[in-house]
């Protein structure tokens, strides 16, 4: 339940729908208490509204500028990322995969007549010490990443509300 | 005639490497971050110092200025947080107005009205009386709303607060500021009396 001052600054801050607009205006014409509010809290709107701003020393900006001298001149972070770039990389990856997988083929022993899978050298000759510690690390980039990627994700939906 | 350029040109202008254009920022700018700087410090030295140091501040981070928000509101967020980081650090009392130093710091800003006539001279004691005995937040809302021409949301943005508290906030402090007026000029007659 709204007071009748906030009532009356909604109307006076012009923060209200044209519907209770007319609906207040109709009642400072018509009830004393809100035309006595209307009054006095108008007083008070001109009286704010018509504060004058204080003015710093003559030196002010001198003085600003004098220090400004000493810094480092400011540049944009925001660089503007060129796309041929993006390209560029894209393709040495794609590139790359698809030779590996050219060569591949090439080097294994398919024959179409028996419609048997490529015998492909894919022995790394790992141990089993070295590989049991590449996956466990392996696993937990990938989980810290998550949890990243989950932070963020949680962060921006709670700043977009 | 020459058109007059945009905060986001003259900052842009600076990104590029001409720093003394920032100087047109400033001179644009620094009478309300002054003015928002008084409402926390209450002297003009402090107040003069808060808001050079704001100036130095917003130069630095120019660079990480997002282009497509307003520049005051950056600018004012600034003033806020550094005239906070100054509060604590002086840690004054920022309730009332009624001792001896604060009465003299504000008879030295009215006079700097007294050219424009007694009537709006007088208008200007009292309120800067009244102001004065509200809180740096509730004073910082009232000025920014009426002098700085910032949305409700904007001033939420500048004082890291939801929209909704700052609707609350400022109408308390127009009734604080109300009351603090009727208080004043009560006093005025009695005197006149």
């Amino acid at each position: 339940m709204k007071t009748i001052e906030e009532e009356i600054w909604a109307y006076i801050d012009d923060a209200c729908t044209p519907a209770e607009r007319l609906e207040i205006e109709a009642k400072i014409a018509s009830d004393p208490e809100y035309h006595s509010v209307h009054a006095e809290l108008m007083q008070v709107h001109q009286m704010i509204s018509g504060q004058e701003l204080d003015e710093p020393s003559m030196s002010f900006t001198r003085n600003v500028m004098e220090q400004v001298k000493l810094e480092i001149p400011p540049v944009a972070l925001q660089t503007k990322v060129d796309n041929r770039i993006i390209y560029s990389i894209a393709a040495f990856f794609v590139l790359s995969i698809l030779a590996v997988f050219v060569y591949a083929i090439a080097n294994s022993n398919l024959t179409m007549s028996q419609f048997k899978l490529p015998a492909m050298n894919l022995d790394l000759a790992l141990s089993p010490e070295t590989t049991s510690f590449s996956i466990k690390a392996f696993l937990f980039v990938d989980l810290a990443l998550a949890l990243v990627y989950f932070d963020s994700f949680l962060r921006k939906k709670l700043s977009s509300k | 005639m020459q058109l007059k350029e945009t905060d986001l040109e003259l900052i842009a202008s600076v990104l590029k490497g001409n720093t003394a254009v920032y100087t047109e920022l400033v001179k644009r700018h620094q009478r309300f971050v002054f003015t928002l700087a008084l409402r926390f410090a209450k002297n003009r030295e402090d107040a003069e110092e808060i808001a050079q140091d704001c100036f130095v501040k917003a130069y630095r981070a120019l660079g990480t200025f997002k282009q497509g928000s307003k520049f005051t509101t950056w600018l004012y967020t600034i003033t806020y947080t550094t005239a906070m980081t100054f509060l604590r650090k002086k840690r004054l009392q920022t309730d009332s107005l009624d001792n001896d130093e604060n009465t003299i710091q504000l008879e030295n800003q009215i006079s700097d009205y007294n050219a424009n006539g007694i009537e709006k001279t007088s208008a200007h004691v009292f309120l800067y009386q009244a102001i004065g005995q509200l809180s740096p937040d509730d004073a910082t809302i009232i000025t920014l709303f009426y002098k700085g021409e910032q949305s409700l949301e904007e001033i939420a943005q500048t004082l890291n607060m939801e929209a909704s508290t700052i609707k609350v906030k400022l109408h308390r402090a127009r009734t604080r500021l109300k009351e603090k007026l009727q208080h004043l000029l009560k006093d005025e007659v009695k005197e006149l009396i």
